[in-house]
């Protein structure tokens, strides 16, 4: 199969929706000439022009604001909001609008729209463009939240959040848009709230959302050599949460880390502590560990930025640790 | 086109109905029915001006204050009875506040409880009639409180610089929530505003019905024609506080309210009608009495209704 990265998967996604359903637009700031921050519209205003490719002021509660205006009306809008950061700009329209309005006009419209944003660290990003704010959507009843850790799986969750009648926060790590990977050319879809297995094993298992499924992978092969096992899950969508399928992996292994980017304190991990310790508490065999960012803002200087990062060698060590326990 | 003595007296129908309706919900709202209520009793000419001869297409977006838009656009009052007791029968089966409530099928859209949130939403809905190449357009309702939100100037300037069709009807009744315009309203003017964006905007006497409808039709003609947005500055008052939730006065002086309700829409219109012997006092008390049965009516459906069983509360939180 031919590979291409994750970014020119989420293009391909994006082209291929559009060509399908004339009522998938996008909006947002650069995303015409230019193709957006994440270079991810590049050409696309070619094809399809100025009135469905939309360049937008920047003035985020506004444009987003109109989305879901035009998401009730039918419109699929497909909104680029680039850094992660910059949505919590339009929170009020996201999580007291959008999230709401299904229930507002009791299931006679909708707000099928996606938001896209860039999540996670990136070279010296700092406080302000780094942040991983995934567990922030996901704890709004009304909203669905996906991170893709592939470019197959990118391409075909995107698909499904653009054809999903609900808004769907859709959370792309920075540390895997250059990662490339076999993805079809033909149309599929990965449907919205399954996990997938992206390496079986029967000693532990791993957890682990979007950019750290790569580190979590590579943290595996490091333990193999050292005789053990380890299954890593990938739960591709945080809400609806594929909980069944976590909780099958741990019951299997009897221990679990879970390890995202975004700092622990109030972050995705603790939901998912929590599903384990009321549904698989009894195969436990050592406790359950949390991995993630540390608990300051991420720094520019690359010495700070390092030490609050989470990495692979942070996952092997609490993976030896479990084992020992 | 000059309104008929048939439209004439079809605004006043609506308004007196809205009026019935406010009064009603005010003081059972007071009584303690229901949580609260932010009436717009005072304000009926605005809803009633501006919803008068839309098509059923075209849309409006609601804000907090009052239900006249609904009203005005034919959502029965029964319905938003039932709605402000949160019953069973009402459009979400009492899940949200009745007066964020939606009714496309009547072109009603549904607000948020973040004043001059409903503004990009608006920019939205016409931006959507845009793009389905419908000649539709949008009025978003908005009040004085709202101009001052980031929303308000990010909603206009997005309707501008893309020229959609829709209208911003600004309904200035001077105080947000409890604060008087002068204190939170740098400029002096809410109209001058439209300058800045390039778009006709007018200030207008927003107590007459007939005058609020003919600034709306050529601002409606504007828009649907490709025009752009234009902006109505609206001055009118409301006659109750700005929710029964804390009922106090602190800036509003008994002297301005009594200035204002002599200068009553419903009152206005219903003189003319009288002088110009298009109806008679018989006929005026007879339209009122069948109004007041019609509201007393969806107040005892309403007080008689049930409550949804709790599992509706999981109903249509995802489509």
């Amino acid at each position: 199969m031919r590979e291409i990265t994750y970014r020119e998967a989420i293009t391909e996604a994006m082209a291929e929706e559009m060509r399908r359903d004339s009522k998938v637009v996008i909006m947002g700031e650069d995303v015409g000439d230019f193709g957006g921050l994440t270079g991810t519209t590049i050409g696309l205003i070619v094809e399809f022009g100025s009135d469905r490719v939309m360049d937008m002021p920047i003035s985020e509660c506004g444009f987003v604001g109109a989305a879901v205006g035009a998401a009730l009306q039918g419109i699929r809008p497909i909104v680029e909001l680039g850094l992660a950061d910059v949505i919590l700009v339009a929170m009020d329209q996201v999580v007291n609008t959008a999230a709401k309005m299904n229930y507002f006009y009791d299931g006679r419209s909708s707000v099928p729209a996606v938001f896209r944003i860039w999540t996670g660290f990136r070279r010296s990003g700092g406080p302000q463009q780094s942040q991983s704010n995934e567990a922030m959507f996901a704890h709004v009843p009304g909203l669905k939240v996906v991170m893709p850790s592939t470019p197959h799986d990118v391409k075909g969750l995107l698909k499904s959040a653009i054809r999903d009648n609900s808004p769907v926060i859709f959370c792309e790590p920075k540390g895997v848009y250059a990662d490339k990977g076999p993805v079809p050319e033909e149309d599929y879809t990965v449907p919205l709230g399954e996990a997938k297995v992206a390496r079986e094993g029967d000693d532990i298992s791993v957890i682990a959302l979007g950019a750290m499924v790569p580190k979590a992978l590579a943290a595996a092969d490091a333990l193999a050599g050292e005789r053990v096992s380890v299954e890593v899950v990938d739960p591709r969508t945080l809400r609806p949460l594929d909980g069944d399928a976590l909780i099958a992996s741990v019951r299997k292994t009897g221990r679990a880390v879970i390890v995202h980017e975004a700092n622990t304190f109030g972050g995705f991990g603790g939901e998912i502590v929590a599903l384990l310790a009321d549904k698989a508490f009894h195969s436990l065999r050592a406790p359950i560990k949390r991995i993630g960012g540390k608990e300051a803002p991420v720094p520019v200087s690359p010495s700070m930025e390092s030490a609050v990062v989470p990495g692979e060698s942070n996952i092997v060590e609490a993976l030896r640790e479990l084992i020992a326990a | 086109m000059p309104l008929s003595v048939k439209d004439l007296k079809e605004l006043y129908r609506i308004m007196l109905l809205i009026r019935r309706f406010e009064e009603t919900a005010f003081e059972k709202a007071l009584q303690g029915a229901y949580a609260n209520y932010h009436g717009g009793m005072g304000q009926e000419a605005n809803p009633a001006g501006v919803c008068h001869g839309l098509r059923r297409t075209d849309m409006t977006m609601i804000t907090h204050r009052g239900l006249g838009v609904p009203i005005a656009r034919g959502v029965s009052v029964k319905d938003i009875f039932a709605g402000l007791y949160a019953k069973e029968p009402s459009p979400t089966r009492g899940r949200i506040p009745v007066y964020h409530m939606a009714e496309p099928s009547l072109g009603v859209l549904g607000g948020t409880s973040m004043v001059g949130s409903v503004i990009p939403l608006a920019v939205g809905s016409a931006l959507a009639t845009r793009l389905a190449g419908r000649d539709d357009v949008t009025i978003s309702f908005f009040g004085d409180g709202a101009v001052n939100r980031g929303d308000f100037h990010e909603g206009v300037n997005l309707a501008c610089v893309r020229k959609l069709p829709i209208v911003f009807f600004c309904e200035n009744n001077f105080y947000a929530k409890s604060t008087p315009l002068a204190a939170t309203t740098a400029g002096g003017s809410i109209v001058a505003r439209a300058k800045s964006y390039g778009i006709p905007g007018e200030r207008i006497d927003g107590n007459d019905v007939v005058g609020v409808h003919e600034t709306v039709q050529i601002a409606i003609a504007r828009a649907r024609t490709g025009e752009g947005p234009t902006l109505i500055e609206c001055e009118t008052y409301r006659w109750t506080p700005h929710s029964t939730a804390g009922d106090r006065e602190f800036a509003r002086t008994e002297e301005e309210l009594a200035q204002w309700k002599a200068k009553c829409p419903v009152m206005r219109l219903e003189k003319r009608l009288l002088k110009e012997r298009h109806m008679t006092e018989e006929e005026i008390r007879t339209v009122d009495e069948g109004i007041k049965q019609e509201v007393a009516e969806a107040v005892a459906f309403a007080e008689a209704a049930p409550y949804a069983p709790a599992d509706a509360a999981y109903e249509n939180i995802y489509a």
